[in-house]
């Protein structure tokens, strides 16, 4: 799994590729949590992800009751088809705030 | 009468004298009233008696628990014979106490019942002797002999007399005093029967908390029982339980109870097959004699995640098992009891059955519940069993129990039998497994249930996921599934293979995974397996309420989503856990 951070004035954006699965979880976790401790809020960027596991859905689960119990927004945007398969099975599409593209969800705050 | 002035010979008179037969009948009994040593308060009753008739010597012969021979207990004077024995009728003192009837024998010379050896041996001269029996309810206690007279020449009636007055009272209070170590010794007995029992009590297990699956209840008919039951959890959540029933009561039966359970609880520790448990307990009892007794029992364990009881029955009545639906099957003992001998079953292996209770709840219970009686006298027998525990679906298991309990046991009646009970009521744990996982941990047969794609063995690391997420991929694609489907079933065995991971070996401990896949044209079969000795701890990967985010359980969540049909089996060969997955094509 490889990650980008692109820091806006309203969100910062943690763009994730490749596999999130059991042996990066832990990894996908840790680069959340810490984005969201400093950004006013918080974009997913999912478009690259080929793969994600139950892990990779807890550790988006973690960071979206992080961030509302503090008060920021936790979107997931450009969810990749696989990823979307996964959140739909888990009955998790309805709980997180999913955009088609950061524009949007940056026009959406 | 001795009329002289007497000396205190024993010591504990205290210096008095007396001279008046009343006021020593009140001394005499005032001594046997106030010690509590018997051999005491005859040797001090005698004493007094000697040297108020102003006698020379006295020997006091108690009758022996024979009942035939006498022995004396106390004695007076320059010769101690205490100790001697004296057959039925011999001598003037067997003769006394044979005819319950006082002698006075003036001239021992001419008298043919004395019985000169003791004279002889211990160089005494006996000239004159009055005895007088020891009679109570016209059972003989014994005698009291006074012999030689100091003062005055030879014995008269009035000492006599005196003597029987005296040897009456001594009598009274000598069997007063054996009645008294009697009730003692009654209530030592009571006391420690009581402690038996208490002690007996503590070997049963302490009831769990509320809606615990396996409840037991025992009433013994005595004070103590052989008959006993016994359960206690595993790590892992599952219940080992046994029932037994020795034969016969009493003491000896209870020892052979306790021997029992406490087998049970140390060797069950380990032992977690209940066949294989059953024929070293066999073992065990048979190796010190029993006595000729024997016990049947049946052993037990329950798994409360998959509802699966997995049983022996050694000689035991059977076990009733009650479905939900209300339906009821009888288990019989297919093997004799244990105790009688090694080598009853096969290699020591007790026959096992495996059932699941799927809701329903297994009784099991000695013969003292189908053979007690009710309250106009009939057996309860088996019918008036099934009718009471067929309401097994309305009532609480424990208020079945009871209602057992208080049939046979009414208020004053005397139980016949001791009364045991034993149940596993699988109702609540179904009620929190739910339809969703039918769990009957089935052995899986080893014939490949389609044509092999693929068979992995690889260590249990996160960092093995890609590869096997790559392998099944490559299975599914060349089956012609689609890319949906490709992903739906590479993350199921990709969860799958998570759960071997975080479960299947403790915390460092090193293991394998090992995965299959088949293929029959109409479906995918995929297994997942562990080489644990564990059995899988299935409540740790159930799935979750989805409105709980938690992660836990999610997992297992996703793999029944995708696949068709999901089982746990035990691998047809090793140790291990297998979780079979299918997924239906086109």
């Amino acid at each position: 799994m490889e990650h980008q951070i692109t820091r806006h004035d309203t969100a910062t954006v943690v763009a994730l590729r490749g596999d999130v699965d059991l042996e990066s979880s832990p990894r996908a976790r840790k680069i959340l949590l810490d984005a969201l401790d400093t950004a006013p809020a918080l974009l997913v960027d999912m478009s690259g992800v080929s793969y994600i596991d139950s892990s990779g859905i807890a550790s988006l689960v973690e960071s979206f009751q992080t961030g509302r119990a503090n008060g920021k927004r936790f979107v997931l945007v450009a969810v990749s088809e696989p990823a979307l398969r996964v959140l739909q099975l888990a009955r998790l599409d309805r709980v997180f705030d999913i955009h088609g593209s950061v524009d949007d969800a940056l026009a959406a705050d | 009468m001795g009329s002289s002035a007497a000396t205190d010979i024993d010591g504990s008179g205290g210096g008095m004298e007396f001279t008046d037969p009343l006021e020593l009948l009140a001394v005499v009994s005032r001594d046997f009233a106030s010690s509590l040593d018997l051999d005491v308060a005859m040797a001090r009753g005698l004493t007094r008696i000697v040297h108020n008739l102003g006698a020379e010597a006295g020997s006091l012969f108690l009758v022996e628990p024979d009942g035939r021979r006498l022995a004396c207990r106390a004695c007076v004077g320059p010769v101690d014979i205490a100790g001697l024995y004296l057959e039925p009728g011999q001598g003037i003192v067997g003769q006394c106490v044979e005819h319950n009837a006082g002698e006075i024998v003036r001239n021992v010379e001419g008298d043919p019942r004395f019985h000169r050896a003791v004279d002889q041996e211990t160089g005494f001269k006996t000239l004159s002797v009055i005895c007088a029996p020891m009679t109570v309810q016209d059972a003989p206690i014994g005698a009291v002999q006074v012999l030689n007279k100091r003062v005055g020449g030879l014995f008269g009636f009035q000492d006599l007399n005196t003597l029987k007055v005296l040897a009456h009272s001594m009598g009274l209070a000598i069997r007063n005093a054996r009645l008294a170590a009697q009730v003692v010794e009654q209530e030592r007995m009571r006391r420690e029967l009581e402690l038996a029992s208490e002690i007996q009590r503590s070997l049963l297990p302490k009831p769990g908390p509320a809606g615990s699956p396996v409840i037991g209840l025992n009433v013994p008919a005595r004070e103590v029982s052989g008959d006993f039951f016994d359960y206690f959890p595993f790590d892992d959540g599952r219940i080992y339980f046994c029932l037994g029933d020795v034969s016969g009561k009493g003491m000896d039966a209870a020892l052979l109870m306790a021997k029992a359970s406490s087998l049970f609880r140390a060797l069950g520790k380990t032992l977690r097959e209940p066949g294989r448990l059953l024929g070293r307990l066999n073992a065990e009892i048979c190796e010190t004699a029993s006595g000729g007794r024997f016990i049947t029992m049946v052993i037990g364990i329950y798994d409360p995640r998959s509802g699966v009881v997995r049983m022996a029955n050694a000689g035991h009545e059977p076990p009733l098992l009650f479905h939900r639906d209300g339906s009821m099957v009888d288990l019989p003992a297919t093997a004799p009891p244990i105790g009688i001998a090694r080598g009853v079953v096969p290699g020591d292996l007790f026959p096992e059955q495996e059932f699941g209770l799927d809701g329903g709840t297994l009784y099991v219970f000695t013969d003292g519940v189908t053979e007690g009686r009710m309250p106009d006298g009939s057996m309860l027998d088996i019918k008036g069993v099934t009718r009471i525990l067929g309401r097994t679906a309305q009532v609480p298991t424990l208020a079945l129990l009871e209602t057992v309990r208080d049939m046979l046991c009414r208020d004053g009646a005397e139980l016949r039998d001791d009364l045991t009970l034993l149940a596993v009521d699988d109702s609540g744990p179904r009620a929190a497994r739910g339809d969703r996982l039918a769990v009957l941990p089935q052995r899986q047969d080893g014939t490949p249930p389609g044509e092999p794609l693929l068979s992995l063995r690889l260590p249990a690391l996160p960092a093995r996921l890609k590869l096997i997420r790559a392998a099944i991929g490559e299975a599914a694609r060349s089956c012609g599934c689609s890319p949906k489907v490709v992903h739906d079933v590479v993350m199921a065995v990709d969860e799958a293979c998570q759960n071997v991971i975080r479960h299947a070996y403790p915390d460092g401990a090193a293991g394998d995974v090992g995965v299959a896949a088949f293929g029959d044209g109409s479906k995918l079969i995929f297994d997942v397996r562990d080489y644990s000795p564990v059995p899988v701890d299935i409540a740790k990967i159930q799935p979750r309420d989805l409105d709980d985010l938690r992660p836990g359980g999610l997992g297992t969540h996703l793999i029944r989503e995708v696949m068709d049909e999901v089982a746990f089996l035990q691998p047809a060969r090793g140790a291990g856990n297998l979780l079979r997955m299918t997924k239906m094509l086109g």
